[in-house]
């Protein structure tokens, strides 16, 4: 651009200066577009590949690990609630909820023997043998998941127990009165729903006694 | 960690079930004795002596974590403390409580101590005095329960350390001391 002296020049350099920082602009909203685009047409190829790969995200402990990460990646958190398209495309809310709970009788059948702490290895040697009757195999990674999810939350209502787990009504309410007895549970009646909470105050101390980072 | 004021509030105050009545017997033992605690500890340094159980009381609701103890809850742990010897019920109806944060003995002892500070030995002060006079400034004496410091006065009388007399009316109320 040339150089003009005098008044005229710097009102013509100003002008250049502005338009320059309207293209910049205009650069930086188009990155930002593009960027928003790749990140949707990612998240899209993202559900496809878990509808196709359904099977292998539940069978197979390794995949479902690094299908995780792949996950974290966009910012998508498969279990971040129990409905919407990726609990009902691959059910694996349910998955680590009933694995939670397993891993919760597990430490309370444990406690007498460990004074309370168990390494996550016996952890999921003993959650695996739980389970060989059936189901999906399950790794540590998975325990760690569940107890995440368990530790996040704190409390569970009848209701939730029967739906999640597909227990018989009363089932529920004897399981979670059982570890109320067994000063595992404290109750709270406080919500103003009305409906009755247990909480897991032993929760917290599992995640943590289990010697891991969660 | 939560405050009240400049009070801080122990952990136990934000999880909810501490503000229900727990059924099981060694858990509603724990969660008596944090709440005993709280309530002492709390009247103890804002200088509480009387709770009535109607009224709003800070302690009993948590708006945080949205829950407030039952009628029944204060009742019961109130009525712990009454056991304990930390509190009284000043009405038939138990709706209002007074709270010992010290014991009357204690109180006792700080009477004592306040007379042998000031040199009262064979002194008199009315009983208004002792409890907002110039003396009783910075001192734990001072601005306690009427109820509290009469008690605590016919302790030490009954030890021979003091003599209470009455003048023509409330205000005159005093206290010859011989300690």
């Amino acid at each position: 651009m040339r150089r003009r002296p005098g008044i005229g020049g710097l009102q013509t350099a100003a002008a250049a200066r502005d338009q320059y920082r309207l293209l910049g602009e205009n650069v930086a909203k188009l990155r930002t577009d593009l960027m928003k685009e790749q990140l949707a047409t990612f998240r899209s190829q993202l559900e496809e590949f878990a509808r196709k790969h359904k099977n292998d995200i539940r069978k197979n402990p390794t995949f479902r690990a690094q299908f995780h990460e792949m996950c974290a990646k966009v910012g998508v958190d498969p279990l971040a609630s129990n409905k919407g398209f990726w609990a009902e495309l691959l059910g694996i809310g349910d998955f680590y909820y009933e694995l939670g709970v397993q891993i919760v009788e597990i430490c309370l059948a444990t406690r007498s023997h460990n004074g309370g702490l168990i390494n996550l290895q016996e952890l999921c040697m003993l959650l695996r043998q739980k389970r060989k009757t059936d189901r999906e195999a399950v790794s540590e990674d998975d325990c760690l998941r569940a107890i995440s999810k368990l530790k996040a939350q704190g409390y569970v209502t009848v209701d939730e127990v029967e739906g999640r787990l597909s227990w018989t009504s009363g089932r529920a309410t004897d399981a979670l009165d059982t570890l109320l007895d067994e000063g595992l549970a404290m109750i709270d009646d406080g919500h103003k729903d009305g409906k009755r909470r247990y909480w897991f105050p032993c929760v917290s101390s599992i995640s943590s006694s289990v010697g891991a980072d969660i | 960690m939560q405050k009240l004021g400049d009070f801080k509030l122990p952990q136990f105050f934000n999880y909810p079930p501490y503000f229900t009545l727990q059924p099981v017997r060694d858990t509603r033992e724990k969660q008596v004795q944090l709440w005993k605690d709280l309530i002492l500890d709390y009247c103890k340094t804002q200088h509480i002596f009387v709770i009535e159980l109607e009224e709003e009381f800070p302690l009993f609701s948590n708006p945080v974590i949205e829950r407030s103890l039952s009628h029944e809850a204060r009742k019961a742990f109130l009525s712990a403390l009454v056991t304990e010897g930390r509190a009284e019920w000043l009405d038939k109806g138990h709706r209002k409580c007074l709270i010992l944060w010290h014991r009357i003995q204690d109180w006792a002892d700080i009477i004592l101590r306040f007379v042998k500070d000031n040199g009262l030995e064979d002194g008199v002060m009315t009983i208004e005095e002792i409890r907002s006079g110039i003396e009783s400034r910075g001192t734990e004496l001072h601005g306690i329960d009427r109820t509290i410091l009469m008690r605590a006065l016919k302790l030490l009388e009954h030890k021979g350390k003091l003599a209470i007399f009455k003048g023509t009316s409330t205000d005159d109320e005093g206290v010859k001391f011989s300690v």
